[in-house]
């Protein structure tokens, strides 16, 4: 069987101008009246955790499809997805805390979204070392899809509990980490292109690592002939040596 | 469900805690291990005696954690594959064996809370406040932590990275038990709600355990 | 390639009795592979054992002489093919209910060693349902009456397979399956072998037989077949 390079091209694109439109109108939104220019970090920061939990959300769904259908392609969406999402949501943290530091002059606050968030990376970051420990695919799809529902399914309840938790222990400060309240239209219509561009950028970023998945695929069937030696094949009679 | 089943349940209860009966890993090195974390703390932070009043309570549920996850994954760990292959053809029930393993660890977890809980008493000056409370978390934060342990266990079985991908697994998922466990003491110590904390232990417990008995034999399976 | 299923017995006096050759098979593979990660181990297997048969599996180191086994065994699934074992398909969860009349003792015993071996007995019967008042019985036919109290990890590895065998003899299977089973046995205990492989066959059930030694197997079993190049001839 030969391995067929698709080579989607319109990902890159679609990617390319979804940055460039956000990047342009974040350049060109006005500054925040107490931040400044601080402020278009936003425009990054707030796209990224909205993917991060989309993404988690399309792991859990993936995960979830496989348990019932054992179709091995809804594991590699619940991967792909997890991948994407655990790099958006390390994105969001960085972006936050160099949010954080000069306007709270904090690197972190104890906030219960950033909270969340950081728990949330690290179950996926544990979601990736499981599927990278992992040779077999139906095995690997097994285990990493269990644990992709249990994430999940936690996820609300350490939301809720974080929140709760939050709501006993507000910051004496009088800042509210919750982020600024925007106002002006212009920056709100800047804020929500950039979700939309950027969730382009995931799903653009879907199809190619998808195809990265079905050119692995293609490969290990080329591997797979009838032909192929069996692992015993390598075991020979022992032959001593002259004398 | 069947009685049989019940009976393997008690079967594997029975030879797990007969096992660290005989090995005495728990009672000789975590437990131990547990408590020496408790009195390293003081060394990094300092001695003052209310600062460690306030923080001891944190630490030791902290330490529970942390040190938890090594006495649930101890047990299941120690299965080899002649050894699961056999109790697989006696017709070992997947889901009686994740609950046999899930209780027997729990009451291994319990007798660490216990102990490194007297520990925590004495080193950090802490108050026995509600006993009938203090006792119920613990109970259902052993429980909790007990299944997320099995459940994760069997989740890295014959993997490459095996139960060193454990405690990275399961310290973000017991966030709710953490934070249930200290917010119900901080309750009793400020009035604050306690039941809503201990129903969010229970709510953890219940969905790890459903999902451990429902995926048992899909786990064992692939 | 020849079916084994179809060729003349080793040995016509050592033959499956007649009702036993018309009863269903109890294993029936059909062009069955077998992969551990990207390896391929067995390829194209066919087999067909029916009730009464004692089978020889012989083959060279790294064959895949425990993997074939252990496929039979329902630890494993297909990865091509298909084949049912005791009725239930190796590809569906199905299998799990079979395996309780499956035995087998593997290359590597599967005791715990810090449970005596009364105690690794009487948990296998407990978790098997069968009556633990057999566990002294069993004991005794396999000549450990007297280490009972020995823990399993304190015994030698005849040992360990002799408490292994007396498992064997505790529960009633269907299929036995036995991964060199004279391996670290003294002269009684491989006359025990003998005498339960022979038991298994006149009970109806069938046996598998994994093993170098090619002329003590011959001499008990019904026919042979060997793995080579990840497939059975």
């Amino acid at each position: 069987m030969a391995v067929t390079a698709r080579n989607l091209r319109w990902p890159w694109i679609a990617i390319g101008i979804s940055l460039a439109v956000s990047f342009a109108m974040a350049m060109t939104s006005p500054a925040d009246d107490v931040q400044g220019d601080l402020v278009r970090i936003m425009y990054v920061h707030v796209p990224s955790a909205w993917l991060a939990y989309t993404a988690f959300f399309v792991t859990f769904v993936g995960s979830l499809v496989y348990l019932v259908t054992r179709n091995l392609k809804a594991d590699r969406v619940a991967a792909a997805s997890a991948e994407i999402g655990v790099f958006f949501t390390g994105l969001a943290l960085a972006l936050g805390m160099i949010w954080a530091k000069p306007t709270w002059g904090v690197w972190w606050t104890w906030d219960a979204r950033l909270t969340l968030t950081a728990i949330m990376f690290f179950v996926y970051l544990g979601y990736l070392a499981l599927r990278r420990t992992t040779d077999d695919p139906v095995m690997r799809a097994s285990r990493a899809s269990v644990l992709g529902v249990l994430g999940a399914i936690q996820i609300p309840i350490v939301h809720f509990s974080v929140v709760w938790w939050r709501t006993l222990h507000q910051p004496p400060s009088i800042i509210r980490p919750d982020g600024p309240s925007i106002q002006d239209p212009m920056m709100l219509a800047t804020l929500i292109i950039s979700v939309v561009a950027f969730t382009v950028v995931y799903v653009s970023l879907m199809f190619k690592r998808i195809e990265l998945i079905h050119l692995d695929d293609e490969r290990r069937a080329v591997e797979d002939s009838p032909d192929r030696p069996v692992a015993g094949e390598a075991v020979t009679v022992p032959e001593l040596g002259a004398n | 469900m069947t009685a049989g089943f019940w009976h393997q349940v008690r079967a594997v209860i029975d030879r797990d805690l007969l096992r660290e009966r005989r090995s005495g890993d728990v009672l000789w090195i975590t437990i131990p291990f547990g408590a020496l974390a408790l009195l390293l703390v003081p060394l990094a932070v300092g001695t003052d005696a209310e600062l460690l009043r306030e923080i001891g309570v944190g630490m030791y549920w902290v330490i529970v954690m942390l040190f938890g996850v090594l006495v649930a994954v101890g047990k299941a760990s120690k299965e080899t594959i002649p050894q699961q292959d056999a109790s697989s053809l006696l017709g070992l029930d997947p889901a009686a064996g994740f609950i046999g393993r899930t209780v027997s660890s729990a009451i291994l977890l319990l007798a660490f809370e216990v102990v490194v809980g007297v520990v925590a008493v004495g080193l950090y000056n802490l108050d026995v406040l509600g006993p009938a409370w203090l006792i119920l978390t613990m109970i259902i934060a052993a429980i909790g932590l007990a299944l997320l342990g099995t459940l994760t266990a069997s989740i890295v079985n014959s993997t490459s990275a095996g139960t060193a991908l454990v405690p990275l697994l399961v310290a973000p998922l017991s966030v709710p038990l953490l934070l249930g466990a200290t917010q119900a003491y901080d309750g009793l110590r400020y009035g604050h709600a306690i039941v809503s904390w201990v129903l969010l232990m229970v709510a953890v417990a219940t969905v790890v355990a459903m999902i451990g008995v429902l995926t048992a034999r899909p786990l064992q399976e692939s | 390639m020849s079916d084994p299923s179809t060729a003349p017995a080793a040995d016509p006096e050592k033959a499956p009795s007649s009702a036993d050759a018309a009863a269903a098979p109890l294993v029936v593979l059909d062009g069955v592979g077998v992969r551990m990660g990207s390896t391929q181990i067995l390829r194209d297997v066919n087999l067909e054992i029916g009730p009464g048969e004692v089978v020889g599996l012989f083959g060279a180191n790294g064959a895949g002489k425990t993997t074939a086994l252990r496929l039979i065994a329902t630890l494993i699934r297909p990865a091509q093919g298909a084949g049912t074992v005791l009725g239930a398909d190796l590809a569906s969860p199905d299998r799990y209910d079979v395996r309780r009349r499956i035995g087998m003792v593997g290359h590597v015993p599967g005791l715990f060693p810090e449970l005596t071996l009364a105690e690794n007995l009487q948990y296998a019967g407990r978790v098997a349902g069968v009556p633990t008042v057999r566990v002294p019985e069993a004991l005794a036919a396999v000549g450990l009456s007297g280490a009972a109290d020995r823990l399993a990890g304190a015994s030698s590895h005849g040992m360990q397979r002799r408490t292994e065998f007396a498992r064997e003899l505790m529960i009633d299977r269907s299929l036995l399956l036995l991964d060199e089973p004279h391996s670290a046995l003294d002269r009684n205990a491989v006359d025990l072998v003998e005498g339960l492989i022979e038991r298994k066959a006149a009970e109806g059930g069938a046996v598998i037989v994994v093993s170098h030694d090619r002329d003590r197997i011959n001499a008990i079993a019904h026919r042979s077949v060997e793995l080579a190049g990840g497939t059975l001839t």
